[in-house]
């Protein structure tokens, strides 16, 4: 049951994780691959103040996110400022050169990772409760996002993405609204972090490989990339299967690859079944436009 | 006479290629002035000069008496620059309606902080633009369409939402880059009527367009350009009685 438990606090995290990338990726259009990043930042950050200064929980997690908005912002103004597409290559660098600083520091614990952060619950109520825990911060982060994507905000967003020079062109600060997503996203990561730091109470570098952010984007694609429940659906999909398979008691030869051959079949059958995802809301809602079109006008296309 | 817009010496070269070479232009409240000349001939690289897609080498651009040319491009749009586009730019993953809200000249709803802490303000402008972009809309003819994704409709109507959105900023000037390519039938008749109207209602008004009766029935002015210059200005019936522009024109 604990093992349970403790998967579905993973997913919750995920939830988090991808829903967040979604945000930036997804809705915003930005073309980052440092999201992994962001999330070792708040897992650090927390990690570190929890261990040295035995600042409260929730304290240490709101600095994580703190240092990963201030970090994202930097990256941002810094790769933005050139031209959209350099936000790739910039955030490339910015994950593997920070992951690189990581494992090399001392007071980050080189490539062997931070153990022994303070265990803030305890009891055999402590898995249920960061559950409470991690699953109310889920569903924040879904509302939240559905909030700043829907309503006059999202419009600017999805405007942006879709024309840049128009959206410019109209008086729209493209710039600024670019800079506030990537924050938000990489924020959002930086609270997942450090609700991971604390619940498993260990963070290593190999967790937030530059990887990750295929996993994350796994989840996005699969679920959806550009709505609400996508991600949530994808966390939860992509999280539970690897999870089952454990079950089949299968040698570990065939274990091992599993995973992978998983991820890309399925990254791989989406992409050419069903590129909206699995909730993939766009061409509904691009039919229901065409039905109200066609029911108001009677055929316009003349 | 009113000067909307002053573009004083204009300069601007690509390398080698001048778009824009000591171009002098003025326009007033309520004229319509036909900017025409061959392909390549700079006619929608001042339209991005004017905008402030590009930035000039060196040459002024006033708007109302205020130099422009060093805000960015979507300074330039609230200072009252609206355009439209060759290939229209349209937010294809959005309704017609959401087209046009995006684009009045204020726009509180792409501030996180207005839209957290300044909800009410942001409320009375959607409802403001809301009613706008109603009336512009019933003004082309397209208010059945309000719902429908921009790219479900048919290329005149894009067109016709292309001018639409334009027409939200409510400023003093307004760029019209070919409105007419690709557009015929009843769009062209609405098209005419309401760019007519907004000269009417006191913008100024600047036209690219290769369809020479549109700009004949429209502009009383027009100016001709070739390599990044001006050849000639005058009456449109003056640049077409010039048989030395004619031969530029269709490459005689």
């Amino acid at each position: 049951m604990e093992y349970i438990l403790t998967i579905v606090v993973l997913i919750a995290i995920f939830v988090i994780l991808s829903s967040s990338y979604n945000l930036v990726i997804g809705y915003g259009g930005l073309a980052t691959v440092a999201h992994p990043i962001f999330y070792a930042l708040g897992a650090y950050t927390s990690a570190l103040l929890g261990i040295h200064f035995g600042l409260p929980a929730a304290i240490c997690v709101l600095a994580g996110a703190l240092v990963a908005v201030v970090a994202s912002i930097l990256l941002a103004l810094s790769a933005l400022r050139v031209a959209g597409d350099y936000l790739l290559i910039a955030s490339l660098g910015f994950q593997l050169g920070l992951l690189q600083v990581i494992k090399n520091f001392e007071f980050t614990g080189g490539p062997g990772g931070i153990s022994a952060i303070p265990n803030t619950i305890t009891g055999p109520w402590r898995t249920p409760a960061y559950l409470l825990i991690c699953g109310g911060i889920a569903a924040l982060t879904v509302w939240l996002i559905a909030r700043i994507v829907h309503g006059p905000y999202g419009r600017a967003i999805t405007a942006m993405r879709d024309e840049e020079l128009a959206f410019s062109a109209l008086g729209r600060n493209a710039m600024t609204i670019k800079v506030v997503v990537f924050a938000i996203g990489c924020g959002i990561a930086g609270i997942a972090g450090g609700l991971y730091a604390f619940y498993f109470q260990y963070v290593s570098p190999d967790q937030f490989e530059v990887l990750h952010s295929a996993a994350m984007l796994t989840m996005v694609v699969l679920g959806g990339m550009g709505t609400t429940m996508g991600p949530v659906v994808g966390a939860v999909v992509l999280i539970a299967i690897p999870q089952a398979i454990t079950f089949l008691n299968l040698p570990p030869a065939v274990m091992a690859p599993m995973q992978g051959i998983i991820f890309t079949t399925l990254v791989m059958l989406f992409l050419f079944l069903r590129p909206a995802g699995l909730v993939g809301p766009l061409s509904r809602d691009r039919m229901a436009g065409r039905t109200a079109l066609e029911k108001s006008s009677g055929g316009v296309a003349e | 006479m009113t000067v909307v817009l002053r573009v004083h010496k204009l300069r601007k070269a690509f390398g080698g290629i001048v778009v824009a070479d000591d171009v002098n232009i003025e326009i007033a409240k309520g004229e319509i002035l036909g900017l025409i000349g061959p392909n390549g001939a700079g006619k929608t690289s001042l339209f991005n000069l004017v905008s402030g897609v590009l930035k000039p080498d060196t040459g002024h651009i006033y708007l109302n008496g205020v130099r422009i040319d060093g805000l960015p491009l979507y300074r330039r749009a609230r200072s009252g620059i609206a355009r439209t586009w060759q290939n229209m730019m349209l937010f294809t993953t959005m309704t017609v309606m959401e087209n046009l809200l995006i684009a009045p000249r204020s726009y509180p709803g792409e501030s996180i902080f207005k839209v957290t802490l300044a909800r009410d303000r942001v409320r009375r402008a959607e409802r403001e633009a809301r009613l706008r972009a109603t009336q512009i809309l019933d003004r082309v003819g397209l208010a059945h369409a309000a719902d429908a994704m921009v790219t479900d409709l048919p290329f005149g109507h894009q067109k016709l939402i292309g001018l639409s959105r334009a027409l939200m900023n409510d400023g003093e000037l307004l760029l019209l880059d070919e409105p007419m390519a690709g557009v015929e039938g009843a769009a062209y008749e609405t098209m005419q009527r309401v760019v007519r109207q907004e000269a009417d209602a006191g913008r100024a008004v600047c036209v690219v367009e290769h369809n020479v009766s549109f700009i004949k029935d429209l502009c009383t002015r027009a100016v001709f350009m070739s390599n990044g210059r001006i050849l000639q200005a005058g009456t449109v019936d003056e640049l077409l009685a010039s048989k030395a522009l004619t031969d530029l024109y269709f490459g005689v």
